[in-house]
């Protein structure tokens, strides 16, 4: 009886398992594919429907990739997911709101002698202060937020700081609302960033605005990419984060100080939100208290989606959810309102093909 | 690695599902709760307000009357009743709509030298309340007709009472639409209803605007679907084309990728049923999708000062329809009269002011009509010659335009009013 039991295996073996992933997956891709022919042979769109497309969607991927680098940086280091980084983002978006309507206050009198507001005046140096602003006041507030909500849980098993993380998102949401008010606000952009105005690209018989917020706000997150990269990779502090990341105990034993790193870590991805929060504003003009909210579920949504710990994997990520969220209702064929369905359906199916993520390589055990 | 994420996602959707359930836009109509329920349990009030001493200047057309009649003593006043939020969330709706109709009462002058009196009594907007209100009410013989109620779960609490008491309703505010549908012969109302209000915006798109291909656009509201589903249906039967029907997610602040899918089928205008915080990025976005040519073409959850506020130069040529009514001498003279009397502007507690004096208004001229001055100087009302002469309204012209009554009790035949958006003020649109 013994021996009988042992020859019958009680569950598949590994490699069926894997066979009849690989067999799913490539039916379901087939499906979709199908679909797609099915609906592009329709062609109920023309060039410049999918170029509107894509740019919203990039423009969009390049906030959530922004945002995202922020979970991922933490992830990496604490392995937890910071939840209140939405949060750090609204704070972003209220600091450069605040800094444009003071300089869209003050009265200066122009070059030709007319009078107009400083912000027209010097629409460059009221952006560069109204980012700085917001990235200062986002990256104190993630500083803080460490600090407060956190450190003291260090250590502690991984639930705990994550219901802490809940805990600080609903405080700062409600704070929030405390302080501003649940009204909508608008950003004063200068005359010269105006929302709807751009480059006009003729294409197929139409015009495409490639608005100027929107293409700055694509610009600008791939400088700050580029310019995260570089930090992680080239710089001491990037070393020391890159040392922590892989193991706290002996990066202390080289002499890292493990608290400082941490809290910059958090500074760093506090900057960052902070200016996707001010991007956000700039393009998409409305926000309030709650702005924070869904960009940071959909960005934590990007940065799992790439492999979470894997900051390339965060940009991609961002990048692809932006895109798969604009382009695929059209290329499926079904209502926009659903590109969130696709959305995460694409992260479900993610994280059963490839729970990894698509750049995140097996995490060692002592990781997980 | 692998169940921890999975416990994150968990946890993600649980969020995602909690905010969804909370962020419900306030609405602007007033179609309280409709629960309803079993609140009236039939405790009859007795319809034979007139019986007892058989009074012997009783007119020959109480006896034969279905419900008797109302009789007023000499000295006292004629009663018309209201049953609305007079406390709580909503007070502000039923202190407006009873001072609109205290108004009515000022203006309505006597019937045969008898006064009218508003009775005005609080629900607080919930279905309970109005059956409350219309007990007490019912059991007051002197009360011949009821400018209500308000909201319309508190009316439609209340219709069966009245019905049995024989006395007629005229509603300046409940718009749930299924209200008219319960068969009963006392509830009218001066409401209109998203119905009304889609089936002219739809008109106006094809006849008044004369387009022949639009898209709509609603936010998934019982509210604004509702209306759009009108809008659609309408325009179509009207002989127009509607290239895109679509919902967008309430609360986002980009809906550039809806558009240019809809732009690829160039709409000459956007109908969109909702609130006003998607009406804004809707219409900023158009700009930037290709619809730059398209007219954005509201509802009145879409009018409002803060549509013009956060659109700018966006919103120029915008449309929106208002329960506000055009400008005319009678509202005129009541905007001033509401103002000496309350001290602040009409329209600035709720949109319902104006309905509230015309249902009253409707109401107290009907009962002019029918009361009789009997032998022993009491007035003699014969309540279901009342019900019957209200329901049959016909013609009746006031603040909101013709009052003129369908067989179900849809009294509103003026529609609203379309408003345009001009270098950043709303000025009404042509008829």
């Amino acid at each position: 009886m013994e021996a009988l039991r042992k020859k019958i295996p009680l569950t598949l073996p590994q490699n069926t398992v894997k066979i009849i992933r690989i067999i799913a997956a490539l039916l379901l891709l087939a499906l979709v594919i199908v679909r797609a022919i099915d609906v592009a042979a329709e062609s109920q769109f023309g060039a410049d429907t999918w170029l509107r497309l894509s740019v919203s969607g990039l423009i969009i991927g390049g906030m959530y990739a922004l945002i995202a680098i922020g979970y991922t940086l933490v992830y990496g280091i604490l392995f937890m997911i910071n939840f209140a980084h939405g949060e750090v983002m609204m704070i972003g978006t209220f600091g450069g709101y605040f800094v444009f309507e003071a300089f869209n206050a003050i009265q200066v009198t122009a070059a030709d002698g007319s009078q107009m507001s400083f912000l027209n005046a010097n629409p460059v140096i009221a952006v560069f202060l109204a980012f700085l602003a917001g990235m200062t006041i986002a990256a104190l507030s993630g500083y803080f937020l460490e600090k407060i909500a956190y450190r003291p849980l260090r250590g502690a098993p991984r639930l705990v700081p994550l219901i802490s993380a809940i805990g600080a998102s609903i405080f700062l949401q409600n704070a929030g609302q405390l302080l501003f008010g649940p009204q909508r606000r608008q950003y004063i952009n200068p005359v010269v960033l105006d929302r709807g105005i751009g480059w006009h690209v003729e294409l197929a018989g139409s015009t495409v605005v490639l608005t100027y917020t929107g293409i700055f706000s694509l610009v600008l997150s791939a400088i700050l990419m580029v310019g995260l990269y570089v930090l992680v990779q080239r710089t001491k502090l990037g070393r020391a984060m890159r040392a922590v990341a892989q193991d706290k105990k002996t990066a202390a034993l080289m002499g890292i100080n493990v608290d400082q790193i941490i809290s910059r870590t958090f500074v760093i991805s506090g900057a960052l939100a902070g200016a996707a929060g001010v991007m956000w504003g700039i393009h998409n003009g409305l926000f309030n208290y709650f702005v924070g909210f869904l960009p940071g579920i959909k960005a934590f949504t990007a940065a799992v989606l790439g492999g979470i710990g894997n900051i390339p994997g965060a940009m991609l990520g961002g990048m692809f959810l932006g895109i798969v969220e604009s382009l695929g209702p059209a290329v499926l064929g079904i209502d926009f309102q659903l590109k969130d369905v696709i959305a995460f359906s694409i992260l479900i199916l993610v994280l059963i093909f490839r729970p990894s993520g698509i750049l995140g390589e097996a995490l060692s055990e002592e990781k997980v | 690695m692998k169940k921890s994420v999975l416990f994150f996602v968990f946890v993600v959707f649980a969020m995602v599902l909690a905010s969804c359930g909370g962020a419900a836009p306030a609405g602007n109509t007033t179609s309280g709760d409709t629960t309803s329920g079993n609140t009236t349990s039939g405790d009859t009030t007795s319809g034979d307000t007139t019986s007892g001493d058989t009074a012997s200047g009783e007119p020959e057309v109480c006896a034969s009357d279905e419900f008797g009649c109302a009789v007023i003593p000499a000295g006292k006043t004629v009663k018309i009743g209201m049953g609305a939020p007079l406390t709580g969330d909503y007070a502000s709706f039923g202190v407006d709509i009873s001072q609109g109709a205290a108004i009515a009462v000022k203006d309505a002058g006597t019937v045969e030298g008898f006064a009218f009196e508003l009775v005005a009594q609080d629900t607080q907007g919930a279905p309970e309340g109005g059956a409350a209100v219309a007990n007490k009410l019912a059991t007051d013989p002197t009360v011949v007709a009821i400018a209500g109620h308000i909201f319309s779960g508190s009316t439609e609490a209340a219709m069966p009472i009245y019905e049995k008491a024989g006395i007629p309703m005229m509603s300046p505010s409940a718009t749930n639409p299924p209200l008219t549908t319960l068969g009963s012969k006392v509830f009218n109302r001066i409401a209109f209803t998203d119905a009304v209000q889609g089936q002219f915006a739809a008109d106006y798109l094809y006849n008044k605007l004369g387009f022949r291909k639009i898209a709509v656009l609603h936010d998934g509201g019982a509210y604004g679907q509702g209306l759009a589903d009108v809008v659609r249906q309408e325009f179509t039967a009207l002989g127009g084309e509607v290239v895109g029907y679509e919902a967008v997610t309430p609360g986002e602040t980009d809906y550039t990728a809806t558009l240019s899918a809809l732009a690829a089928k160039n709409p000459e205008a956007v109908y969109f049923g909702g609130y006003v915080a998607e009406g804004v990025v809707l219409t900023n976005n158009m700009k930037q999708s290709g619809l730059e040519n398209a007219v954005f073409f509201g509802c009145d959850g879409t009018f409002g000062a803060e549509f013009v506020e956060k659109t700018g130069a966006n919103g120029q040529g915008a449309y929106a329809a208002s329960l506000i009514p055009p400008e005319s001498e009678a509202k005129l003279k009541f905007d001033a009269d509401y103002l000496a009397a309350y001290g602040v502007a009409a329209g600035t507690l709720s949109p319902y002011t104006w309905s509230g004096y015309d249902a009253a208004a409707v109401l107290m001229a009907k009962v002019k009509k029918v009361a009789v001055l009997g032998a022993d100087g009491s007035l003699y009302i014969p309540r279901g010659v009342l019900v019957a002469a209200v329901r049959a309204t016909n013609g009746f012209t006031s603040i909101t335009g013709d009052v003129t009554c369908s067989e179900v009790g849809e009294c509103n035949t003026a529609g609203p009013t379309f408003y345009v958006v001009d270098n950043g003020e709303w000025v009404q649109a042509e008829k």
